[in-house]
């Protein structure tokens, strides 16, 4: 996540709104009731031009499917913003985990937000407020890591660097065959026994055997994996093979993070002997061999952490979760 | 015992005896006294006998050459270490045990051998007898990797943990190996090993405090210290210009690169106390510092928290500094940058950076910074890992992809990773070409 275009964004809805706090999605609740209380009749017709514009674009981004089906009137739609603002808040959150630049995406938000206070400033009944109490639980329809407070968790979220994924291409290949008429394959028989093909987009590569049985490596993201695998399949697809996609599985998953303190291994080794093993004179780092999950973290002096041997996401984020409480304890010797 | 069925060519009588008193069993007619048959030698069968060694009860009862001969070496290695009985049997023990595995049965005979030194190693450290896997490496005359592998593989199958090795421990050892006394030297350099030893130790313990130690390997370590050592215990001309290239010559001990780096942190570390020594004037820099080295060594502590304390203070500073000139901004809501704000010194004290100075850095040599968002808080505290001061510059990466894995592929996409047949062709015939030729060639 780019934190200048996070500062920004910020910025900029402190422009537009001074009583605007954004910390969490229960303070954003909280001062639009605000807001409610303080603003006075800034409402025109260009306003509510506005508003049909911005639901527009909301209804472009967002799926409303979770709202209930009967949609009253003004009051609803407004209600509408509301939840879709807020859900728009947790998709934030969502992407900002996966590190998008939400440049453009930002600004928008920010206008929409303005909007829905705005309006919510227009409205003289008090009731579309009541959908916008905390105790209201919107359920996101993106799964999100959830929002918990900094002093409980870590704050640190650990990136994925590298995802190993296998799929059944379905139908025996003539490897020499793919290598003489594909441009990115490279086939050595007297070294490798399969074609290694690499795609730009995702950037990724692919080793596929003549039992029709492929290894897809270094994707960033499970989806991403899922993409280059797939389109390693069309290639060979198009070659003439009659290629499926079988069984599609992500065999193992590498994450990387920094504590930003460095770490006494010779203590860590102390203490937890039965899951760790830090030998300087073969590796610097330190194997812990995590038992639930089971993950192995290779921990540096310097703070960074690497997390691997993971199926699935969030046993990286457990693990981590796991470890950082014990890497804190040694940071004071 | 009656042989039946035999007739004596003899006399013709069928009273065959079967005689065993001799080495070569005979059959012997016991009327006449001919030798009826005595071929049992010559009926051996050709090529050894019908029942391999490996199936007879020979292998049970009598151990295996390689095993009998690996069980001496683990005892040679312990005599040449002067180890005491309980660690040699120990070695013993585990050799025995290892040597049925598997993965060490059917192997060579170097990785045999180095097996046996892992066990002593094992032994060792299970007991707390201060050695390195170097030592162990040396003794076996093979590749410290190789050693490291089948060490790791043995702990494994054996299923059995090692203790961690203090590098103060071992260090009392290592400086044993210098021949640097005053028997072999002249009276200049000649220096008491228990001498150069403490002071080793202490230098040691100071590194391990400011993470020269932590992930590094400990020889060059040990090295650096007791180079440091033996040029501060008398810091006169002759021993001040000898660089360590003509130290290890001299005490007859194979140098190590790294120690060379070693010695310029340690050299730093010490400098920093030194500032901090009330009766110094002038500033310390890397060549006066050994001068010092041994008031900095007995004050350690004290002069480590004044250093923090000075560290602290001038941080504090420059952050109210900073403060002035900046507009305050916003604190971000939870990332990893609630964490970066902290810091940790030493064995004292934890420091408390304002947010707006994350955004500054006002340490100077900004090149690392400005491709990295991420601020180096090595460079914010006083004793840091030396890999997180002088951090690496990572390359770019490309942003990561916001797909949901089940998107149209575009067949212009898919058509720009195959060959045009004209390319194709052109491709089979440039193989073919230089497949010829190679085969021409060789």
């Amino acid at each position: 996540m780019d934190d200048l275009a996070l500062e920004r964004y910020f910025d900029d809805s402190i422009a537009n709104d001074p009583s605007y706090m954004v910390e969490e999605e229960l303070d954003l609740q909280n001062s639009l009731k605000e807001s409610h209380a303080s603003s006075t009749n800034s409402q025109n017709s260009s306003n509510l031009l506005g508003e049909t514009e911005t639901s527009g674009r909301l209804s472009n981004d967002l799926d409303l499917s979770f709202l209930p089906d009967d949609l009253g009137n003004q009051s609803s739609t407004t209600t509408v913003l509301a939840t879709a603002a807020t859900n728009q808040n947790a998709e934030l959150d969502v992407l900002e985990d996966s590190g998008i630049n939400l440049d453009d995406n930002l600004h928008d938000m920010a206008a929409v937000k303005c909007q829905v206070t705005v309006n919510l400033g227009s409205e003289s009944n008090a009731s579309p407020f009541c959908p916008m109490t905390p105790m209201t639980p919107m359920t996101p329809m993106t799964p999100m890591t959830p929002m918990t407070p900094v002093t409980e968790k870590s704050g640190i979220i650990p990136q994925l660097q590298n995802i190993v994924s296998t799929v059944n291409l379905g139908c025996p290949l003539d490897l020499k065959f793919i290598a003489l008429q594909a441009r990115n394959a490279e086939y050595n028989p007297k070294r490798f026994a399969a074609v290694i093909m690499r795609i730009r987009e995702p950037r990724t590569t692919a080793l596929i055997f003549s039992s029709g049985k492929m290894v897809c490596t270094g994707a960033k993201s499970e989806e991403e994996s899922r993409l280059a695998a797939r389109k390693y399949a069309r290639v060979v697809q198009k070659l003439g093979f009659p290629a499926r996609f079988l069984d599609f599985k992500i065999q193992n998953m590498v994450a990387s993070c920094d504590v930003c303190f460095p770490i006494r291994l010779e203590g860590l080794v102390l203490t937890h002997q039965q899951f760790s093993s830090y030998e300087p004179e073969l590796f610097p780092g330190l194997i812990y061999r995590m038992v639930k999950p089971r993950i192995v973290l290779l921990i540096f002096v310097s703070g960074k952490v690497v997390l691997t041997g993971a199926k699935e996401r969030a046993e990286i984020y457990e693990a981590f979760e796991n470890i950082y409480p014990i890497l804190k304890g040694f940071r004071k010797q | 015992m009656f042989a039946a069925g035999l007739k004596c060519p003899g006399c013709g009588s069928s009273n065959i005896v079967d005689d065993d008193l001799y080495c070569q069993a005979q059959l012997v007619c016991v009327d006449c006294g001919t030798v009826v048959s005595e071929g049992t030698l010559a009926d051996d069968p050709v090529g050894g006998t019908d029942v391999s060694y490996s199936r007879t009860t020979a292998v049970t009862k009598k151990p295996c050459l390689n095993l009998i001969k690996g069980l001496e070496r683990v005892k040679e290695m312990c005599r040449i270490l002067r180890l005491n009985g309980e660690i040699e049997d120990l070695a013993l023990t585990y050799f025995r045990q290892a040597y049925q595995q598997e993965s060490f049965i059917n192997v060579t005979l170097q990785r045999k051998e180095v097996l046996a030194g892992c066990c002593v190693y094992v032994s060792c450290r299970q007991r707390n007898w201060p050695i390195t896997l170097g030592t162990i490496s040396s003794l076996l005359d093979a590749d410290q990797t190789l050693v490291g592998g089948v060490y790791q593989e043995m702990i494994k199958i054996l299923n059995i943990q090692a203790p961690f090795i203090n590098i103060a421990d071992v260090i009392g050892a290592h400086v044993q190996e210098y021949k640097i006394s005053a028997q072999h030297v002249t009276k200049e350099l000649a220096e008491d090993s228990k001498v150069l030893t403490k002071r080793a130790v202490a230098l040691v313990e100071l590194a391990g405090d400011s993470w020269i130690v932590t992930g590094r390997r400990p020889l060059p370590i040990m090295m650096a210290a007791t180079y440091l050592a033996w040029q501060s215990l008398n810091p006169n001309k002759h021993r001040l210009r000898l660089s360590l290239d003509k130290f290890c010559h001299l005490a007859k001990v194979q140098k190590r690169n790294p120690a060379v780096t070693r010695i310029t942190e340690l050299k730093e570390v010490l400098c920093k106390l030194g500032r901090e020594l009330p009766w110094v004037r002038e500033t310390v820099t890397q060549d006066d510092v050994v001068r010092l080295v041994g008031d900095i060594l007995e004050h350690r502590h004290t002069l480590l928290t004044r250093a923090l304390r000075t560290h602290e203070t001038a941080m504090q500073a420059d952050c109210s500094q900073a403060s002035a000139l900046n507009f305050p901004t916003e604190e971000v809501a939870p990332s990893q940058r609630s964490e970066s704000r902290d810091q940790t010194a030493d064995a004292s004290s934890v420091v408390q950076l304002c947010p707006t100075d994350r955004m500054e850095n006002q340490e100077g040599d900004d090149s690392h910074q400005t491709e990295d968002p991420e601020p180096n808080w090595g460079k914010r505290v006083l004793f840091a890992p030396p890999c997180v001061i002088h951090a690496k510059r990572r390359r770019e990466e490309p942003p990561v992809l916001n797909v949901t894995g089940d998107e149209e592929i575009s067949d212009s996409e898919i058509d720009s990773y195959i060959r045009t047949p004209q390319e194709a062709r052109d491709f089979a015939l440039m193989q073919k070409a230089v497949s010829s030729s190679d085969s021409g060639n060789s």
